[in-house]
């Protein structure tokens, strides 16, 4: 069993909790951030990566609309190289109601959302492929983000100030003493041991999963309801700005041209359990359909993968009214204190990617005042590992990067022009990391071919690395394309049929990796 | 639109340049029909491992792969070797290895066990003779051989897995890795398998290779490389085997597989020395169709699609991996050059999640032939008078899973051609009077 002692234990590692964990930090404090499996891989990565301008609140939710357009400025910012500053249109559809551009221009004027009507003409001449019995257009300051670089960009600043990330690491239990929590304990996955965090304070920021963490601490049980929403990956950019549909806001009205590819999303539909996320045909044909209404012509267009997210959304009425001062809209902050009766402890439900920074801000405002101490945020001043120059993500970096070593290196998976140099670095720092693992930071098998020939270079790479033996080299290939076919198979049509029948001609026709030798057991993580 | 007043019509059509397609081309030429091959580009057999497969799972490895298709046919009738028989697939064997004795070896009742390049054993049926070393038996010292500038062979990964498994037969092996750096081109690191295949056509190249690779060889070790050793000249593994002093295999890579450019380069020269003219480059767009006879099918050429015409047709398009099958955004499955009634579209969902479960079914939708391999309808009746299917087109298998895919297609290409040279006996053959087993 391993010991740490720390002021701050984090739970949860997805946007939240990663901005918590810096902003805890960065104010101070030592801390850790515990997750359960990798960094994003929970809720944050499993979103459309669209980076809010807040025009899509400006009617619905004002005040988190103001708070949008804030909160894009500063990450555009201090996280530049997350974030692609793609710029985005309102564009009212053919059957949708043109009165709603004017009540979105005058919402946006309200709320400070940069906003202006352009000519449809102009729209279409810019994004070529929009649907031309278009209505009417308003160009926002949309961008598009990655979320696994924003969370590990926060997860590395936090580091930098002395924070300890652990992943792979499960809660098991939480030991309060006095009505006040004492300890964290959590299971190394990856390593099978126990760990055991003495601390003063906890920061529950575990999404759909944070009823199960405040249940640990012996809260009364927090009414989380996981709202489940799919996305679908189109191969290449349909378009280069995100394109919303001028409407309330509704399923499906978005297209994010995020690095190669579009993402259309998104459903919501409630769900009981957030680990049990299906990706249902009736909302693949739904989000297929109104990609229809933004793009004509959109069902021809080749998907590539699909997935599923839930929502971190609270419905407690327990929430103390007087902890509205730390509410950001669509965030609620739970406090232990008068609810439970336990000191030290506050979970933290809602809120979106886009002003994840600011939640983190207002929660540990929360904590320091619970703690009677006043230390400034000072997360919006600085920018991020990664970021310092302040050079926005463009999708033609790679390119460029691969055009400067290409007669050095070589490109282990050409859709995402990932060189060999990159998958050995990304290894290095992750020596457990499954290939998933890897792919949420290098993109490794999410281009057109689903990791039909990068899959089994990286197997060789891997071994050759000697952090794992022939064992977990054949299961890691083994797991890595049992993942991938989880988010093909729902959308499979079209051109990604025949690269999944290439893609099977290769493993069991040329490869015949069914007949490797068979494992005692699944390599799992 | 062209018409085929500026093309001479043709006694048969054949369209798609796999396997099918060339087998069944130079079985019509050879017989004494005209034909005219029509393709959009070089065919299925360079996205292979460049061997002959005909049946190497059912679902246990198959060591006698003719009997297993007999036992196979007889259980399952929805099976295309039900309705093809094991004689076209022993006559197309032999075919093929007197059409190419260069390439091709092998017995029809007993599977070569070769490595794979993940290191697993695979069945089959017919190998290049560049290959067969790698039939590995109890006690075999292996030595695999990577190129460091070579992404798609990992030595490792092939030895080790070799290690750890036993063989078919029983018994096993030690396989160790090294690998060399040697430049196929000056100044270039990340070189395909091409690259490499055509470097060792050069014997300088191979020199230098034998002169990297023949210090680290210990006693008595047989040599795994990958299967890059030439692709114009099909004996530079024998010249490699003799200056390093050690037997050698080739392992297959994932495409494009040189040994399977090997076979379609020399199975398209055989076609145009039989005669066989071959229109490359466009896709076919469409057939035209007259009071159920199938009269032309029309090519996307440059400048303005033509129509090609013949009296018989032998569609070996393939499946999906081609675009010969395509699954629309609403669930569709459709042939897209006839629109063709398809079998295994009613038995539940095409797909489901389980990766390593069991096999896709929609990967075995497919057309359904009849014992001549005209193309029929689900009541067994004949949907075209003059059209025939041959190779991936024909459902009903797991092509990849099983290994089946060649001798379906070999099967069925040989009966199709000769179902078609059938309709006219007093065609004269090339050489007078020989029977198309004959002519090689």
């Amino acid at each position: 069993m391993r010991k740490l002692a720390v002021d701050v234990v984090v739970i949860g590692g997805g946007s939240t909790g990663a901005g918590v964990v810096r902003d805890v930090a960065m104010r101070g404090y030592s801390t850790v951030l515990l997750d359960r499996a990798d960094l994003g891989q929970g809720t944050t990565g499993r979103f459309h990566g669209l980076l809010h301008s807040g025009g899509r609140y400006v009617v619905s939710d004002p005040l988190s609309a103001t708070e949008c357009a804030q909160e894009n400025a500063i990450l555009s910012r201090i996280q530049a190289s997350a974030i692609e500053t793609t710029g985005g249109y309102f564009v009212t559809g053919p059957d949708d109601d043109p009165a709603f551009a004017d009540k979105f221009l005058e919402g946006a004027a309200k709320t400070g959302v940069p906003a202006r009507e352009i000519s449809v003409a102009e729209a279409l001449r810019n994004e070529p492929r929009l649907n031309p019995r278009i209505l009417r257009a308003i160009e926002v300051e949309d961008g598009s983000v990655d979320g696994w670089q924003l969370v590990w960009g926060a997860a590395n600043s936090a580091k930098a100030y002395g924070a300890q990330i652990l992943t792979y690491h499960k809660v098991t239990r939480i030991d309060t003493a006095d009505g006040h929590v004492t300890a964290v304990h959590a299971t190394d996955l990856k390593a099978g041991e126990d760990v055991v965090i003495d601390c003063t304070f906890v920061l529950n920021c575990a999404g759909p999963w944070a009823g199960q963490i405040a249940g640990m601490a012996g809260a009364h049980p927090v009414d989380v309801v996981p709202g489940r929403g799919i996305m679908i990956a189109m191969n290449h950019r349909l378009v280069n700005r995100v394109i919303n549909r001028c409407i309330y806001p509704a399923d499906g009205d978005i297209l994010v041209p995020v690095h190669t590819v579009s993402i259309i999303g998104t459903t919501d539909v409630k769900v009981d359990d957030p680990d049990d996320l299906k990706i249902e045909h009736s909302e693949v044909q739904e989000m297929l359909d109104a990609g229809e209404v933004i793009i004509p012509g959109f069902r021809k267009a080749r998907a590539l993968h699909a997935w599923a997210g839930a929502r971190p959304l609270i419905k407690d009425k327990r929430v103390s009214s007087s902890d509205t001062r730390h509410m950001s809209r669509g965030m609620a902050v739970i406090d232990h204190t008068e609810r439970d009766g336990l000191d030290g402890m506050l979970t933290i439900g809602g809120g979106k990617l886009t002003t994840y920074r600011l939640m983190a801000e207002h929660i540990v405002d929360a904590m320091c005042d619970k703690l009677g101490e006043k230390r400034a945020c000072r997360t919006a001043d600085e920018a991020l590992p990664g970021s310092e120059s302040g050079k926005n993500y463009v999708v033609t970096h790679r390119l460029e990067d691969r055009e400067h070593d290409r007669l050095d290196d070589q490109i282990i998976c050409e859709c995402e022009l990932m060189s060999r140099k990159m998958f050995t670095d990304a290894l290095a720092n992750q020596p457990k990391g499954t290939f998933d693992d890897l792919r949420r930071q290098l993109r490794l098998g999410m281009g057109p071919c689903q990791g039909g020939f990068c899959s089994t270079r990286a197997t060789g790479i891997a071994l050759d690395s000697d952090h794992i033996d022939i064992e977990r080299a054949t299961g890691l290939l083994r797991l890595f394309l049992k993942n991938r076919w989880i988010g093909l198979w729902p959308i499979l049509y079209g051109e990604q049929v025949r690269q999944t029948a290439l893609d099977n001609w290769i493993f069991q026709g040329t490869l015949d990796v069914e007949h490797l030798p068979a494992p005692e057991s699944e390599v799992a993580l | 639109m062209s018409t085929a007043a500026n093309t001479p019509a043709s006694r048969v059509i054949v369209i798609g340049t796999g396997l099918a397609g060339l087998v069944a081309a130079n079985r019509l030429a050879s017989g004494g029909a005209d034909v005219t091959l029509l393709t959009k580009g070089i065919g299925g057999l360079q996205l292979g491992q460049g061997t002959i497969d005909v049946l190497g799972y059912a679902p246990d490895r198959v060591t006698n792969p003719l009997l297993s298709l007999m036992a196979l046919a007889s259980a399952r009738a929805e099976h295309p070797y039900a309705t093809i028989g094991a004689a076209p697939v022993h006559t197309g064997l032999d075919y093929l290895k007197r059409l190419l004795p260069d390439l091709l070896v092998g017995d029809p009742e007993a599977n070569y066990q070769l490595p794979t390049a993940v290191g697993a054993i695979r069945p089959t049926c017919l190998a290049q003779p560049s290959m067969v070393a790698g039939h590995l038996s109890d006690g075999a010292k292996v030595a695999i051989v990577g190129l460091r500038r070579l992404k798609d062979f990992y030595p490792r990964l092939v030895a080790e897995n070799l290690s750890r498994t036993t063989l078919p037969d029983g018994g096993r092996v030690s396989a160790r890795p090294f690998s060399v750096d040697v430049p196929a081109r000056d100044g270039e690191v990340d070189s395909t398998g091409l690259t490499y295949a055509r470097a060792f056509d050069d014997p300088g190249f191979r020199s230098r290779f034998v002169a990297a690779v023949k210090p680290l060889l210990e006693p008595d070790e047989i040599v795994g490389l990958p299967a890059v050793l030439g692709i114009k000249d099909t004996s530079a593994w024998r010249d490699l085997a003799e200056k390093l002093g050690h037997p050698v295999f080739e392992i297959p890579l994932p495409p494009p597989s040189v040994p399977g450019m090997r076979l379609n380069e020399a199975l398209t020269e055989k076609a145009r020395a039989a005669g066989v003219r071959i229109v490359n480059g466009s896709r076919a767009i469409s057939a035209r169709v007259e009071d159920g006879v199938v009269r032309g099918i029309t090519m996307a050429t440059a400048g303005a699609p033509h129509e090609y015409t013949a009296d018989e047709f032998v569609l070996a398009t393939g499946g999906f991996e081609s675009g010969a099958l395509t699954l629309d955004s609403y669930g569709n499955v459709t042939e897209t050059l006839f629109g063709l009634p398809l079998a295994g579209l009613d038995d539940g969902p095409l797909l489901h999640g389980d990766y390593w479960g069991s096999e896709q079914p929609l990967f075995k939708v497919g057309v359904r032939v009849g014992p001549d391999m005209r193309v029929v309808d689900a009541a067994g009746a004949v949907v075209h008078p003059n059209l025939y299917a041959a190779g991936g087109i024909i459902g009903g298998s797991s092509r990849w899973g099983e290994k089946s895919g060649d001798g379906i297609a070999l099967g069925s290409a040989i009966q199709a051609a000769d179902s078609i040279l059938a309709l006219t006996p007093s065609a004269p053959g090339p050489v007078g009077g020989s029977t198309p087993e004959e002519i090689s």
